[in-house]
């Protein structure tokens, strides 16, 4: 057993902590070329602008305990606002699956923060049973398009991407695994249309996208027809552990304590009360057990051998904490959380803090809902099997 | 032991969920939701012709003689509908505390136009650093020939911004959290050197911020004896917590019967969603936990109706559990739902939204915890 960082590691962690605060915003400052300079700064460094992406696409290839480090840095230090699909999502799939034409067509792109994407996954049928998706994607006569026509739901930023990857429906032969194909094409065109989905923070991110005969150059089709399904659930494992946010709770919790010092009770503060501070007190345990549990996690990755059940705790784990943060906060601000839109009244964390709570919801919603990773740990991590005869 | 409705009461059930029902459609309320006063003012008026305004008055004050027990009937439908007219504020809490404490002149010319719904009340009594605490009053009286000035801002006031008149808490004499001390009056919201910041809840509902600076109160504006008034201030507020409690158990059930039809009808992993044994539990849970504060809904009202010893402890314990179960209700009605339960769609998340707001009224349910076990 060994959670030392090497001499090696703590180098790397002066060089991230350098990096960060010769970077960092500076009061004032155009925010879009402060994000697109900090990125051609992270380049420069050698492939950190794409921490995750290996070493042959450009990426640092750093070691599972540098990922870890940089984590932890960046959910202090703050780092330019950034979208995964393309990035983290789709570029993965690409590498893996896609053609040397598509690598050469589309990564760049992604990795200059030029074209923003989206992910058409969700349908309004299928949720947590996501291969029931029916979304149909028909050949055309003369093989050359696949004409869409369906309906996904839940689908972030759509309203601004550029792109959408998409799983569709080719074929109903078969299991429901079977005859989904993965997609490509722009958004900006006819037959697509976006209606926004308002969610009880007040807020626009997801919306409900439409598809009327969409024509998609069979040359925009990852991988072969049909197999789609295997690409894109090695993708879901992937979103689950970065939804985890683990050590932006870290930094959230101690943020949380200060505020929660700030509020009067009596003759003291909310955090001299002795229920409020339990309540911190327990979090703060399950945040430092979930912080080892990401730890040994990287371990078992750090040691090249499969992920062990560790893995399938974070996100269940990690976005619970999330939502308890947010409901803390919420607490915090007591009935000055109701205030909705920019009202000054009470103490200024608390505004909309219950809008912030009811947006933490979806935490345990999307990415694969909580009751489905617990099936997943039912049956992958403690190997129970139907009995049914 | 009977648990039952009076046929009167009854008559007066039916017609509220009527009321209800035909007028509280999601779309309907959210057309009202931050238009205008933030509520219908032909629905104000329904109610107010339907006789409902003076269920808990005395039939001297030119009410029906009624208590608690009343109000809580009428919350719990408004609950199932998440009603947005100023019937707490202006009714149970502005309307309460007058009752309580106003002389002859004074309920003749307020509380008669409260009952009739012609004129609205507030009660302005909490403040940014009272903590939950009725009695951590900041806000200053200073005294003159005639009466007090007072200085200071009262916060989240209830429909404090579309008030005629509003009922404010000052401090006449002694320490910030002294229960002595503490001085009430009415005051019209027109009147100068008062401020009010009105401003929408995340519940749909209205509520504002008061400024009051060097605030003329004769003597005819005080409520009650000078330094006296925190009494009347708290069974009002008693009275409040009730009346929300009764709103809270009407949405929780709304809550968990929307989980069960849901449930029934959605299919994922080719089942109804209700197929499945862990959200068969869960709904069994959020049911108890209904069931469980209507029963202590029950015991509270009656003890405090019948004036029982008992009463303060049980509002505590009751505002505790409503809030507890808030929480459990709210959220797994919302999960269960899964992406739909988070879009202004659905309706869930409106009950659970109205919940949030009712947890943090009044005190939260840590702090009656704290209260109960003190």
């Amino acid at each position: 057993m060994d959670i030392d960082l090497s001499a090696d590691d703590l180098a790397f962690e002066k060089e991230v902590r350098e990096f960060l605060s010769e970077n960092a915003y500076t009061h004032g400052a155009n925010p879009e070329k402060w994000r697109m300079k900090w990125f051609e700064k992270a380049k420069e460094k050698g492939g950190w602008d794409v921490p995750k992406w290996p070493a042959k696409f450009g990426g640092p290839g750093w070691t599972p305990n540098q990922h870890y480090i940089w984590q932890k840095e960046t959910a202090r230090a703050g780092t330019p606002w950034d979208l995964p699909f393309g990035l983290s999502m789709l570029a993965p799939v690409l590498m893996a699956h896609g053609s040397q034409e598509q690598q050469d067509r589309f990564l760049p792109a992604i990795r200059a923060r030029e074209v923003n994407w989206c992910q058409g996954y969700s349908e309004p049928g299928a949720g947590s049973d996501l291969a029931s998706l029916k979304t149909k994607a028909e050949l055309t006569e003369d093989g050359k398009h696949y004409v869409v026509n369906g309906t996904k739901i839940w689908t972030t930023m759509a309203h601004i991407a550029d792109w959408i990857f998409c799983l569709t429906r080719t074929s109903d032969a078969g299991i429901k695994q079977e005859g989904i194909t993965f997609l490509l094409f722009p958004m900006k065109q006819e037959g697509i249309e976006v209606k926004p989905i308002i969610t009880l923070g007040g807020s626009h991110t997801v919306n409900t996208v439409f598809f009327t005969d969409v024509k998609v150059p069979v040359e925009n089709r990852v991988g072969e027809e049909g197999k789609g399904w295997a690409y894109a659930k090695g993708l879901l494992e992937h979103e689950r552990t970065g939804i985890a946010g683990i050590s932006n709770s870290i930094v959230a919790l101690e943020g949380l304590k200060q505020r929660a010092s700030s509020v009067k009770r009596g003759n003291g503060s909310l955090m001299d009360t002795p229920s409020f501070r339990s309540k911190i007190a327990e979090l703060e345990i399950d945040l430092m057990a979930v912080e080892y549990t990401e730890l040994r996690s990287l371990a078992t990755a750090s040691a090249g051998t499969a992920p062990g059940p560790e893995s399938s705790i974070l996100k269940l784990k990690g976005t619970e904490i999330q939502q308890r943060i947010q409901k803390l906060t919420m607490e915090a601000g007591g009935e000055f959380s109701a205030a909705w839109g920019g009202i000054n009244s009470g103490p200024e964390f608390a505004r909309a803090g219950m809008g912030g709570y009811m947006s933490s919801r979806v935490y345990t919603i999307y990415g694969g809902a909580s009751e489905v990773q617990k099936d997943i740990i039912t049956k992958k991590v403690l190997g129970i099997k139907s009995t049914k005869k | 032991m009977n648990f039952d409705l009076t046929e009167e009461q009854q008559l007066v059930s039916d017609s509220i969920e009527r009321f209800v029902q035909d007028n509280y459609n999601l779309e309907s309320r959210m057309a009202l939701v931050g238009q205008g006063p933030g509520f219908s003012e032909a629905h104000w008026k329904s109610m107010s012709e339907l006789g409902w305004f003076g269920l808990s008055f005395s039939e001297d004050d030119g009410g029906f003689g009624g208590n608690q027990l009343d109000t809580m009937i009428l919350m719990e439908h408004f609950g199932k509908g998440l009603v947005l007219e100023p019937f707490l504020a202006s009714i149970v809490l502005g309307g309460g505390v007058l009752k309580r404490t106003g002389n002859e002149a004074q309920r003749k010319q307020w509380l008669e136009s409260v009952i009739d719904g012609s004129k609205q009340l507030a009660l302005a009594y909490s403040e940014a650093d009272s903590g939950y605490e009725p009695h951590n009053v900041a806000v200053a009286g200073t005294k003159t020939a005639d009466g007090f000035t007072i200085t200071g801002t009262k916060c989240m006031v209830q429909h404090g911004g579309t008030a005629d008149a509003l009922v404010v808490s000052f401090r006449t004499s002694g320490g910030t959290t002294d229960k002595s001390g503490i001085s009430l009056a009415l005051i019209p919201a027109d009147r100068e050197g008062v401020t009010v910041q009105g401003f929408l809840t995340v519940d749909g509902l209205q509520s504002a911020e008061i400024a009051f600076d060097k605030v003329v109160v004769s003597a005819e504006d005080l409520l009650g004896d000078v330094d006296n008034g925190f009494a009347a201030l708290n069974a009002t507020i008693n009275d409040g917590i009730l009346a929300i409690a009764a709103e809270a158990v009407g949405a929780m059930e709304v809550l968990y019967k929307d989980t069960v039809a849901y449930t029934q009808e959605r299919e994922q992993f080719d089942h109804a969603l209700a197929d499945f044994q862990v959200l068969q539990h869960r709904m069994v849970e959020m049911f108890m936990e209904h069931e469980q504060c209507k029963s202590l809904l029950y015991r509270a009202t009656m003890e405090v109706a019948n004036g029982g010893d008992d009463a303060q402890r049980n509002i505590h314990a009751l505002k505790h559990l409503i809030g507890k179960a808030a929480f459990f209700v709210g959220e797994n009605a919302v999960q269960t739902h899964g992406g739909m339960g988070v879009t202004e769609e659905l309706r869930v998340g409106h009950y659970f939204k109205r919940l949030l707001v009712i947890e943090a009224q009044f005190g939260n349910t840590d702090y009656h915890l704290d209260q109960f076990a003190a």
